[in-house]
């Protein structure tokens, strides 16, 4: 029905013409038959929403005014009368409220309609909002399809109405309506054997019988067969009682009609559809109606429902914006607008997902020739183990876009990505964006802190063993090695050249010039004894024959009382004290080390061995005596302990933290010392801070065998098994707020040779140049200025 | 000269000072790639010296030594080809050519030669030798009882002379010597040092000498033979067999002792020029200038190391020192201030030991040193001109002596070794 209906429109607006000029439009029962069922098809579908206009439409359609059918069918099919001056085309308005202006023209309608506009009236203070939408409304759901040309004679249910069709001119003469004939039947539409026991058929227009014509018997009929040729054409018409013989076309479209076709042969089913509701605009318009008069007056509707409006204002019901009102602009969101364009809004907890790495040359389509794989490369790929392949694809060749085959992987990518991404936990990383540099403790330059030994001097060569000890005097002009050679050599520092040489009977461990310029005495430890040697060639015979009284007075006052069975002192023989021995002190055990007291009245020696050790706790590997106070360092495997001497008594324990030391110095201003261990560590003790290492150093790649303060410069150096020994600059300050300066100034690398994994065994100071001079394993002193 | 046309053109000014050498200062229009060599053509070319007189010849621009082509040192220092160049040339010094080399028993420590007496070394065998120039040794004058550190001629005139040595056992002894019998024999002990006696210097008017000692004291003794010992307190002398040694010297106390110096005084030198200045360094590392007339120490100037060695030219004014680093330092003693050096050698690679001023020369310099090399320095260059080797490598080298044309130095192998000099009298300023 709906595909329909533009056709049928039309159709009707075609016909609308043609009907229109006929004078007198004839009605039929039939022809009123069919539209009111039509309407009330209609007026079913519209009951829901208003009933009233059903009712109207209902009055409209018992209505046989042709005219106003075709009215309708333009307009709303509203109870819109038309004028009796207008021509059958009138368009009437759907406004109902036009019918109060206007003259209603059917009377016996006025009272319906008027009730009806009454009705609305009322109802339209309660529903102002739908009102405006019945027009539209009324219009599209109202089925105009009654006015169309019902002379077809055998289609009386026929809707269908041949637009192009020419129809013979109608004579309009007084018979030539048939309906004037008198013997019309009148029953209706009925089974006729209802009448088949009466001798009359039906009713004439003035209820008069029409009576059943004659007819013949079962031979008149065969007879009037086999006598009239065409009696096969005729039909048989009950309602009048009698055949009526068909006529051509009559019989055409009974051919047609059992032909399933349609029965109007020139009837064109697919005719052109004309545009009706186009896009086009037509200069001359379909419609040719002329604009009702409602348009040219105001609304009262609109001015009732302005009135309204007022009253609400008046009332304040509505309440007006304010003059300043300025409309919100609009919002618009971008459809395709990615998640991360957003701003997002910032939380430690969010981490964005870290983005996939861009494609490269060789995942494009149409990569650079050296991008592609060569075919070994290929086969190595396709052997390789899937999780062995730096790339899971290879990089292909295609001539155009459109050659790409769709990507096989992408699917399991995007899983992967997102099984990463949900997986996968991200970590706020607190980088520090701080400059390595700047941790760097800002040291001064080395070459501010000259001067220090850089460069090999004076090498002094003799001795035939590792060279374990050395000591300059302190003069500054001589030095005294002790050689595994059994021999203590006297250098003469600025040349180098050796100016004298005992030879004694045992390895030499240690030798040392005593402190007292006024007194020239080198003590040598020499296995199980010390010896006191007087080098006298080399001093002025003043110095020399004082260091004889110092050395008697010594002798003398050890000697006499309680002899120690520890340490007893006796005479060289002559032969020895030819030599420049003055002094020999026996000991139980190897001594190791001797040192002096500042003052040079007093020495100490160490022997490891002698394991009286309840109170040192552990083998004693150096002493030391303090430069300035009558204090004493005992340095054991792991600690070192201050005694004060006058009192007799443990004043401080230094926790190294190394496993073994082998090498102690203390600062000339007494506040600090250095040790040094075997596992190659260096410990700096500020003794007013603190019992732990100031500082420890690491830089030796072996056991360090000794270390040394300078006497005069803040320097200090070690030496170690590796070959090496490293320069310090370690200047202690006045402030005692100011910590110790430490900043290595030069490494002087493979100094001796190792020789049995010894390397360099003994670092001494110049005692007033900033000259080192270190002994090795390699039989050799060195000197470095 | 043929060659001139390719390549850029400098105008060149030739000038000297060497008035024998003397060429007309016209501007000469020479290529700028020509080097020493090339130039010295030209200036022997315009003298027309050929064959054997040729001579060559250094080239200074703005006091200093052409080392490379012309361009090159005009690019070097951003000067235009345009202008015309001056260039002074003195006469190229010949490379010192070894004559000759005399063994020791033991290290020689210092050396002096001096013209008519020969060649006069100490050495840590304890011994003065005296030497010809025949190579022979003629005299060896025992008496020391340490090494011997320093010497000193005092006079000589062929067969006869005095000298002076100093050593380590805190002596100086003056000795007379007599070639015609071959004898010799100790005029006087000079006793007062309490070290070694490093170094020994005579001044210019022969009267008095001064020696540093490494008790840190500059002792200044007069050149006078005494008759009778002076009176010296000497608290060992009364019961040592020292004394038996000695008993036939002659003692002798110094005038006059220096003590400003608080370490070991390694050299001692008079100026050449004033009998009454004394330059002396040690291992304080000051350089001091001395009146010894009034004992004062006029000016100190410091450095950061050793002073192992000093020598004054009278020609420049200039003090040379050698210090304990491989750097010689030229000092001017008149300045006063304390620690300004006018200029450094280097070059050499250890200590420098020993330093010495060309007799005739105000630019030329020898040195040796410890890394056992002689270099002989041109103070206008900036490299040493010749570096001599003095013995078998790295062979300590003790001290030189650079008297006339004659180049004495002794070292560590046992050796004196004297190098034939060109004589550069003939350099000297006109």
């Amino acid at each position: 029905m709906p595909s329909t209906r533009p056709t049928r429109k039309a159709t009707a607006l075609k016909a609308a013409p043609a009907l229109a000029k006929k004078a007198t439009p004839e009605p039929t029962k039939k022809a009123v038959v069919a539209p009111k069922s039509k309407k009330r098809t209609v007026e079913e579908a519209r009951d829901d929403s208003e009933d009233e206009f059903g009712e109207v439409a209902i009055d409209m359609a018992s209505d046989d005014d042709e005219e106003d059918m075709d009215g309708d069918d333009e307009s709303d099919g509203a109870e819109d009368f038309p004028e009796e001056g207008e021509e059958g085309q009138d368009m009437s308005a759907a406004d109902l409220e036009e019918d109060e202006d206007e003259d209603s023209e059917g009377s016996y309608m006025d009272g319906d309609s008027i009730v009806d506009s009454q009705e609305e009236l009322d109802e339209e203070d309660v529903e102002d909002d739908e009102e405006s939408d019945f027009d539209d409304l009324v219009e599209d759901d109202i089925d105009p399809n009654f006015g169309h040309n019902l002379n077809e004679p055998l289609a009386p249910e026929s809707d269908y109405n041949p637009i192009i069709r020419e129809y013979p001119e109608i004579d309009p003469v007084y018979d030539s309506d048939s309906s004037t004939e008198e013997n019309e039947n009148t029953v209706g539409n009925i089974p006729m054997h209802w009448y088949d026991d009466y001798p009359h058929i039906g009713y004439d227009i003035n209820g008069k019988k029409i009576m059943r014509p004659a007819t013949g018997d079962e031979l008149d009929k065969f007879l009037s067969t086999m006598d009239d040729p065409d009696s096969w054409l005729s039909a048989h018409n009950y309602k009048e009682g009698q055949d009526v013989k068909l006529s051509a076309e009559e019989l055409e479209i009974i051919r047609r009609l059992e032909g399933n076709r349609i029965p109007d042969a020139d009837y064109n089913p697919y005719e052109d559809q004309v545009e009706f509701f186009s896009s086009k605009t037509e200069i001359m318009p379909l419609s040719a109606a002329p604009e009702p008069k409602r348009r040219f007056i105001p609304s009262k509707h609109e001015a009732k429902r302005i009135m309204k409006i007022v009253r609400a204002i008046r009332e304040g019901r509505i309440v007006p914006r304010k003059s300043g009102y300025v409309p919100p602009k609009p919002k618009y969101y971008n459809l395709w607008n990615d998640a991360e364009d957003k701003p997002r809004e910032e939380h430690v907890m969010h981490i964005t997902a870290p983005k996939m790495k861009l494609p490269t040359h060789d995942e494009s389509y149409n990569p650079p020739a050296e991008y592609l794989p060569t075919e070994e490369e290929i086969k190595e790929w396709n052997e390789m183990d899937k999780e062995d392949r730096p790339k899971n694809y290879l990089p292909q060749k295609y001539n155009a876009l459109r050659n790409v085959p769709g990507y096989g992987q992408f699917i399991q990518e995007r899983f992967e990505r997102c099984l990463d991404l949900y997986l996968a936990p991200r970590v706020r990383k607190n980088r520090l964006n701080i400059d390595p540099e700047s941790l760097i403790p800002k040291l001064p330059s080395p070459r501010d802190l000259q001067p220090f030994p850089t460069r090999l001097a004076i090498e002094f060569l003799g001795h035939e063993g590792r060279v374990r000890s050395i000591s300059v005097d302190p003069t500054g002009l001589w030095m005294a090695s002790g050689s595994d050679d059994k021999t203590v050599r006297i250098w003469e520092i600025s040349t180098g050249r050796c100016m004298a040489t005992y030879y004694l009977d045992e390895l030499v461990t240690s030798v040392v010039w005593g402190p007292n310029k006024e007194v020239a005495v080198l003590a040598v430890a020499c296995g199980y004894k010390v010896g006191l040697i007087l080098p006298e060639k080399l001093f002025s015979p003043e110095l020399a024959l004082h260091t004889e009284e110092y050395l008697k007075a010594g002798f003398a006052s050890v000697t006499t009382g309680e002899p120690n069975p520890k340490a007893q002192w006796k005479q060289p023989t002559p032969a020895e004290f030819e030599k420049g021995i003055r002094v020999w002190v026996h000991l139980q055990k190897p001594v190791k080390q001797v040192t002096w007291h500042r003052k040079g009245d007093y020495f100490s020696t160490v022997a490891p061995d002698a394991n009286n050790s309840a109170k040192t706790k552990g083998a004693v590997q150096r002493v030391m005596f303090h430069p300035t106070k009558p204090m004493f360092f005992v340095a054991t495997q792991r600690y070192v302990r201050q005694y004060n001497l006058q009192r007799q008594e443990l004043v401080k324990t230094m926790q190294t933290g190394v496993k073994w030391i082998s090498s102690l110095d203390v600062h000339p201003a007494g506040d600090n010392l250095i040790i040094g261990s075997y596992d190659k560590r260096l410990c700096w003790f500020d003794l007013d801070l603190s019992s732990k290492p100031y500082k420890t150093l690491r830089y030796h790649q072996q056991a360090i065998r000794s270390v040394a303060y300078h006497k005069r410069y803040p320097l200090f150096a070690s030496c170690a098994d590796d070959g090496n020994v490293q320069i310090f600059h370690g200047m202690v300050y006045n402030d005692l707020l100011q910590n110790p300066l430490i900043v290595p100034v030069k490494i002087l690398k493979n100094v001796h040779q190792r020789v049995d994994a010894l390397g360099a065994l003994c670092v001494e100071w110049h005692p007033t140049q900033p000259w080192l001079i270190s002994s090795g394993a390699d039989h050799t002193i060195k000197l470095f200025s | 000269m043929d060659a001139i046309a390719d390549g850029p053109q400098v105008q060149v000014k030739f000038v000297t000072q060497q008035r024998q050498f003397a060429i007309p200062e016209t501007a000469i229009q020479t290529p700028a790639r020509l080097r020493r060599y090339g130039l010295s053509q030209i200036i022997n070319l315009v003298l027309q010296n050929e064959g054997e007189k040729q001579r060559p010849f250094d080239f200074l621009i703005d006091g200093e030594f052409l080392r490379t082509s012309l361009a090159e040192y005009l690019e070097e220092k951003n000067m235009s080809t345009e202008n015309v160049l001056t260039i002074e040339y003195v006469e190229s010094m010949l490379p010192p050519t070894p004559l000759s080399s005399y063994e020791h028993d033991d290290w020689v420590s210092a050396v002096q030669a001096h013209h008519p007496g020969g060649f006069l070394t100490g050495s840590y065998d304890n011994h003065v030798r005296l030497w010809n120039k025949q190579a022979e040794c003629t005299q060896i004058l025992t008496g020391h009882n340490g090494a011997v550190k320093a010497v000193q001629w005092l006079t000589s005139d062929g067969d006869n002379g005095t000298l002076l040595s100093g050593a380590l056992d805190r002596s100086i002894l003056a000795w007379e010597y007599n070639h015609a019998d071959n004898s010799h024999s100790i005029l006087y002990e000079c006793r007062g040092h309490t070290g070694g006696v490093e170094s020994i210097s005579l001044n210019a008017t022969g009267d008095k000498f001064a020696s540093g000692s490494a008790d840190a004291t500059i002792k200044i003794w007069t050149n006078i033979i005494p008759t009778v010992s002076d009176h010296i307190e000497d608290v060992t002398e009364t019961r040592k067999k020292r004394k038996t040694v000695k008993e036939d010297r002659i003692l002798k106390a110094p005038i006059s002792s220096l003590n400003a110096h608080t370490g070991p005084v390694s050299a001692v030198t008079f100026s050449s020029t004033s009998a009454d200045t004394l330059y002396s360094g040690g291992w304080d590392h000051s350089v001091r200038v001395w009146d010894i007339e009034n004992s004062v120490n006029i000016t100190t100037k410091n450095c950061e190391k050793v002073v192992h060695a000093l020598d004054y030219s009278q020609h420049s004014g200039l003090l040379a020192s050698g210090h304990a680093d491989p750097v010689i330092r030229l000092w001017d003693p008149r300045s006063e201030d304390s620690s300004v050096v006018k200029q450094t050698l280097s070059g050499h690679q250890n200590w420098v030991t020993s330093v010495s001023w060309s007799p005739s020369s105000s630019y030329m310099l020898a040195s040796g040193s410890y890394d056992g090399l002689i270099k002989v320095w041109d103070i206008r260059a900036k490299g040493a001109l010749y570096t001599l080797s003095h013995g078998k490598a790295s062979k300590k080298v003790f001290s030189i002596d650079w008297s006339n044309d004659i180049l004495l130095s002794g070292g560590e192998d046992n050796q004196m070794k004297i190098h034939k000099v060109q004589d550069m009298t003939d350099r000297a300023e006109a």
